[in-house]
């Protein structure tokens, strides 16, 4: 596939030219640093020509400023806000993966890339899982093959034919073009009425997650549904195990052109984490990492952790280190956990070779609310938990606190003072 | 039907001297409970009749279908002494009512931590032996812990009904197989003798052994029979009591007492002849309906029979007969009042082995003197789930002051530090309660000497805790049970329903209350485990958790999981290193095993991080071999501050060692935890800190840099030094008759574990056979092996100790290293170990 379909350079042109940007910021991933220079090439040719067209109408547009960013200082799939006002630039274009997590300050467009995928042998393992029991399947996908979902989508009509109608539901990307969030606080007031216990909701019966969204026929849960991935094994599929584990999830692999159903694996992550939240309640002293400057909310997520922190009695410290890892966090052994406030596809770090868990802010909030209880639901993406009420319910019951780790009772700070 | 009310025994509370706390303890299946039957039989809870059927101490349903005892169960006995059965008793008394508070306690070695449990709050143990079997394996299990908690035994030889009608053995040998029972306790005795409890022996010409037939009701002690004969030969009781034991032979037909066998026909020793044929013929008379011969010999004992009771027949008759002319309460419960100690009497020596803080304390002496105006110390030794789901009573003794409802008290657990504030709670007993039978009765408030069940404080309470009055912040808590079984059998749990979880998390919360063994946790990998003692035990556990926490939710259940041990074999062939991250600091180590012996004496707590220095390194350099200067230098001990592996040392003349002394332990307790073969916990193993290279600036060598680099460098030293999985090894016990020994060999030998000692039990046909079992062959080792002997063989296990694995777990294709993968793969970590390379760096 060449460089100007693979990169969206006409739509990128598009959107610079018909915004008016004058100074915009190019974020490319490691990944495809390679072509940087090509695609600034392209992109600023593709400018000239489409201001030349347009040269009559106003004739002192003064050039667009392009600048490449690279080696994100936290995840790569969030969009650098902090990087790009250091240059004073008005726009962000984000090239390859992304989470597509609200921006606060600047709008951005979204680059995903096309991965191919061979469309027939897709559809054919689709039908598979679709056809023969009339089960409910939903269709998700990773962002890079947004592309062919429309050529799927009917390549798998004209396979059912007319006389059956399986079933089949597919997502659709949000949008590639993201404004700040100050206009989507207005529309998520208005649509987040019923935001409080669903998760991974937008409304009633439309969810949203990692840039995709769907909308389910009235009265159907997702439990209800199989959910078919078409994509490789990355965070936002783990993200999409963790969050819908009550799901039969399976993936395809367009990269292999195979089928994958065991999830074990994926499975068991979840297990993993509920084991570091046991262990977060143990713990005495809890580092929040901040793990992004850019996902909208981030501050009052972090309010709301150390609320949550001083109030189950615990101390709190907030470090500020760019990727965490392993050695960078030895540094501070006083902290018997780390909370890592970030986008959601970079939230889940395996901590294995931590000396102390690294946990979500989801995580974080059943670990340190006394009584909370988990029932299996979980939560990444924080503009999600941000509303769910935590903080209040502070309904402090008398019982001691049961600890796994420990196999027994532990004393936990006592708000009320009421132990001598 | 109940012959006294709780205001009753509410006021014989006060009377310390005439309380007797005690506890029915011995091996499984020599009817314990059967035998408290007939006891609480005599307090009118149940009738004389049903009494040994009932198993009244058995309250759970698979108590009774499996008739064994799980959980013990305390019963609180009112006994009304005659003035002239009392006239020789010595002691300090108050009346002739007495309160006896008895805890029947399980048999079954997976349960001996319910016995521990019962045995810290009585003062006295009623050792029942089966006179068959003998002292089993259990029985001397039980002896041992109760002399360790200073509390005074008499015994009791029971199933006396086996000699007379299944065995139909003759008097003499009938002595010989009795003397040789009491024999065998009093040797275990006499091995734990302990100079302020005295002589702990057992004699019957003393009155502290009693004969029983806990399934007839009846039994007697010596004392019995002399009173009938002392008139008879105009000699004073305990004269006669001497008489009817021993070396004392008497002969009918020249009416006089030798203390030899003359050899004359009608010679026979006194027991034989007063004591065993009697009874002997008594119940043969009864067996053979003879009636005509039966009543006029009743006349004779002074026994009465009512007019229904004529008209029984058979074992009925006999039965009935046996129980009123020889009541077992009345023998056993006079053997206990005249024997075992009041609360008064016992606490003034036990107080040493209970009291944790100075013995000289306010707290100590009014434990000493049994003081109920003194301060409140009360220890809870068990948690008792109630009738209402998922609250408990708090079972446990008051050793000075009083508790009463709505006091405020002061809950110190097991974790509380004098001074600190952890593991402590001030709350409210909502009431206090004791046990009558199956029902329980609220009082106003229970004295010292006094068993007590609480409510109200569950929720502070894990399984045990000292009680005392809220002002009381300086007293120390009752030193905690130690428990002589450790939980090495686990399985996984997890619900069926996903949203269950909370069920579940609930339930073991429970579960880890109502039994002091059990330990739940939580895996790495997320997995709920519940620890027991061994495969009974957990199958008891689960049932409970399913049926009677959860509320009936399914729970899914993993094959028992056996968790291992890492260790080493040589020194390290060499000094290994590892850089930091930033490769600026250099650590060099070495690993070697622990020297034998030093594992369990770290294990024992006899060696450990709070000793003094210099008595360490006594020990160290006389037991084990250290050099002294050596025994100073130990860094730490691990995994969780206490294990049995350490650092050591070596360097010399390192700069800024003191600097990263924090961060080479905190990766030493990481890696010493989960060990480099299967991240299980590692044992026996000595790191050497052989040599350090520091960056001159501190930023450098920060615990960022050093914790990692610690863990890697063990791990390498570990890997290097020819490390080896050591697994848990069971000792077995089983008896069995001869002829089912072909069978026990061919299933230890199938299951890899190995015979050591096999020896015939004297005057018996059978054999006790001890072995070796590796616990992972152990599930379904008593199934297969009764199967395999028809039944005949019952095994015991209790865990013993760790035993290398002489396979290389390094080495592919060997069955350590199968082992390895199969927990490394259980445990969701990748498959293949973590090479050398990977923890080790080059220069």
């Amino acid at each position: 596939m060449d460089l100007e379909s693979n990169y969206e350079i006409g739509p990128t042109a598009e959107f610079i030219q018909s915004n008016k940007f004058t100074r915009v910021a190019l974020q490319f991933p490691d990944e495809l640093l390679k072509d940087a220079v090509r695609v600034v090439s392209a992109l600023r040719a593709k400018l000239r020509t489409l201001r030349e067209s347009n040269a009559e109408q106003n004739d002192d547009a003064p050039e667009v400023g392009l600048f490449v960013m690279a080696d994100t200082a936290y995840g790569s799939c969030c969009v650098d806000e902090v990087g790009a006002s250091h240059v004073d630039a008005d726009a962000v274009v984000h090239y390859g993966h992304t989470c597509l997590s609200p921006t606060t300050t600047l709008p951005a467009f979204f680059v995903f890339g096309k991965t191919p995928i061979s469309v027939p042998d897709c559809v054919k393992n689709l039908s598979h899982y679709a056809l023969p029991n009339g089960r409910r399947v939903l269709v998700l996908f990773g962002l890079d093959y947004a592309h062919s979902i429309e050529n799927i989508r009917e390549k798998f009509a004209e396979v059912c034919g007319a006389e059956s109608k399986p079933e089949v539901q597919y997502a659709n990307v949000i949008c590639s073009v993201m404004n700040p969030s100050k206009g989507r606080k207005v529309s998520n007031e208005v649509q987040g009425t019923s935001d409080n216990n669903s998760f991974g909701t937008v409304s009633a019966n439309t969810y949203s997650i990692g840039g995709l969204v769907w909308k389910l026929p009235e009265g159907h849960k997702m439990d209800d549904y199989l959910l078919f991935w078409i994509g490789s094994n990355n965070s936002a599929f783990a993200n999409i195990v963790l969050t819908y584990n009550g799901c039969e999830i399976v993936r395809y692999d367009a990269l292999e052109c195979s089928m994958v159903t065991d999830l074990s694996q994926q499975r068991k992550i979840l297990k993993r984490r509920y084991y570091l939240m046991e262990k977060a309640k143990d713990a005495n002293i809890v580092g929040i990492l901040v793990g992004t400057l850019g996902v909208a909310g981030y501050l009052n997520m972090i309010h709301q952790m150390k609320v949550l922190i001083t109030g189950a009695g615990k101390k709190v410290y907030t470090l500020v280190m760019g990727r965490p890892n392993p050695a960078k966090l030895a540094n501070f052994p006083e902290c018997d956990i780390f909370i890592y406030v970030s986008c959601a596809q970079t939230a889940l770090l395996d901590s294995k070779e931590y000396l102390a868990p690294v946990i979500t802010p989801f995580e974080a909030m059943l670990a340190f609310n006394r009584g909370c209880q988990w029932t299996g639901e979980y939560v990444m993406e924080f503009r999600d938990l941000i509303n769910s009420s935590p903080v209040e319910s502070r309904n402090f019951s008398e019982e001691a606190r049961f600890s796994f780790l420990q196999g027994g009772y532990v004393e936990d700070f006592d708000p009320q003072g009421l132990r001598s | 039907m109940v012959k006294f009310t709780a205001e009753e025994l509410r006021r014989i509370m006060d009377y310390k001297h005439n309380i007797r706390n005690m506890s029915v303890i011995a091996h499984v299946d020599h009817g314990k409970s059967t035998l408290t039957d007939s006891l609480v039989a005599a307090a009118g809870i149940i009738a004389q009749e049903v009494a040994g059927d009932v198993r009244m101490t058995d309250t759970r349903a698979d108590e009774a279908e499996r008739g064994i005892t799980i959980k013990s169960t305390g019963i609180s006995l009112y006994y009304e002494m005659t003035d002239e059965s009392l006239k020789s008793y010595k002691g300090e008394r108050n009346g002739n009512e007495y309160l006896i508070n008895l805890i029947d306690s399980p048999g079954h070695v997976d349960f001996s931590s319910e016995v521990t449990a019962a045995l810290r709050i009585t003062d006295g143990a009623l050792v029942v032996v089966d006179c068959i079997e003998g002292v089993c394996v259990q029985t001397e299990t039980v002896l041992r812990q109760a002399l360790g908690e200073r509390i005074r035994p008499v015994l009791t030889v029971n199933k006396m009904d086996r000699c007379f009608l299944e065995l139909q053995v003759e008097g003499e040998e009938a002595y010989q197989t009795f003397q040789r029972v009491i024999e065998n306790a009093n040797v275990i005795m006499a091995t734990y003798e302990d100079p302020l409890l005295g002589d702990v022996m057992v004699y019957p010409e003393k009155g502290t052994v009693a004969f029983s037939a806990g399934l007839h009701g009846w039994a007697f002690t010596l004392t019995n029979f002399a009173k009938m004969y002392a008139t008879k030969f105009g000699v004073d009781e305990s004269k006669m009591m001497e008489r009817l034991w021993g070396e004392n032979y008497f002969d009918p037909a020249t009416k006089k007492w030798t203390s030899k066998n003359t050899g004359s026909a009608t010679c026979k020793r006194g027991f034989v002849q007063f004591c065993y044929e009697p009874i002997k013929q008594i119940i043969n008379t009864c067996m053979n309906d003879q009636k005509d011969k039966l009543w006029p010999m009743l006349t004779k004992l002074g026994v009465t029979m009512k007019g229904e009771e004529k008209e029984l027949m058979g074992k009925a008759l006999m039965k009935r007969v046996m129980q009123t002319w020889l009541p077992a309460s009345s023998a056993l419960l006079e053997m206990m009042i005249f024997h075992l100690p009041s609360p008064s009497t016992a606490q003034r020596y036990r107080v040493e082995n209970l009291y944790e803080g100075p013995l000289d304390d306010q707290y100590a002496n009014a434990i000493r003197n049994c003081d109920p105006e003194g301060p409140l110390m009360l220890y809870v030794s068990k948690m008792i789930p109630a009738s209402d789901k998922g609250r408990f009573f708090a079972f446990g003794r008051v050793f000075a002051g009083k508790v009463q409802t709505g006091l405020k008290v002061r809950i110190m657990g097991p974790n509380y530090v004098p001074g600190e504030k952890k593991d402590l709670y001030v709350k409210n007993v909502q009431r206090t309660v004791i046990w009558m039978g199956k029902k329980q009765e609220t009082v106003e408030d229970v004295p010292c000497g006094n068993t007590v069940a609480l409510v109200g404080l569950d929720q502070f309470i894990t399984k045990n805790a000292t009680l005392t009055n809220e002002k009381e912040v300086d007293a120390h808590p009752i030193r905690a049970m130690k428990f002589s079984v450790s939980p090495v059998v686990r399985v996984a749990v997890q619900c069926k329903v996903a949203s269950d979880l909370p069920k579940l998390v609930e339930g073991l919360k429970r579960l880890a209350k109502s039994d002091p063994m059990v330990v739940c946790s939580i895996e790495e990998s997320g997995e709920h485990i519940i620890a027991g003692a061994g495969e009974l035990h957990l199958e008891i556990c689960l049932k409970d958790l399913q049926d009677d926490f959860m509320g009936g939710a399914e729970i899914i259940k993993s094959d028992p999981v056996v968790s291992f041990r890492e260790t080493v074999l040589e020194k390290s062939c060499r000094t290994v290193m590892s850089k930091s991250p930033n490769k600026h600091n250099r650590l060099y180590m070495e690993a070697r095993p622990l020297e034998e012996g030093l594992p369990e004496a770290i294990d024992d707590g006899r060696i450990g991080p709070r000793d003094d220095p210099k008595i360490r390194s006594k020990i160290l350099a006389e037991e084990f071999g250290w050099d002294k200067d050596l025994a100073k230098k130990i860094w730490c001990f691990g995994p969780e501050t206490t294990g049995p592996n350490m650092v050591v040392d070596m360097c010399k003349g390192v700069q800024y060692l003191n600097e990263i002394k924090d961060s080479v332990v905190a990766g030493f307790q990481w890696a010493s935890k989960e060990g480099a073969l299967a991240e299980e916990n590692m044992r026996g193993i000595c790191f050497e800190v052989c040599d350090v290279v520091l960056h001159a600036d501190a930023i450098h060598r920060g615990g960022g840099q050093v914790i990692p680099t610690a863990r890697r460098v063990i791990y390498a030293s570990q890997i290097t030094a020819k490390p080896r999985l050591l697994e848990p090894v069971y000792l077995v016990e089983i008896q069995a008759p001869e002829q089912a020994l072909g069978g026990i060999y061919s299933v230890l030998n199938q299951k890899r574990g190995h015979v050591f000692e096999e020896m015939q039990r004297p005057g018996t046909p059978l054999y006790n056979i001890k072995a070796y079992l590796p616990v992972v062959e152990s599930f379904g080792f008593s199934g297969q092996l009764r199967a395999s002997t028809s039944g005949q063989a019952f095994p015991q296990c209790v865990f013993d100790h760790w035993e290398m694995m002489s396979s290389d777990p390094l080495e592919a294709g060997s069955q350590a290293a199968q082992l390895v993968t199969d927990i490394r793969k259980r445990k969701g970590l990748k498959e293949q170990m973590t090479p050398l390379s990977e923890f080790e760096d080059k220069l």
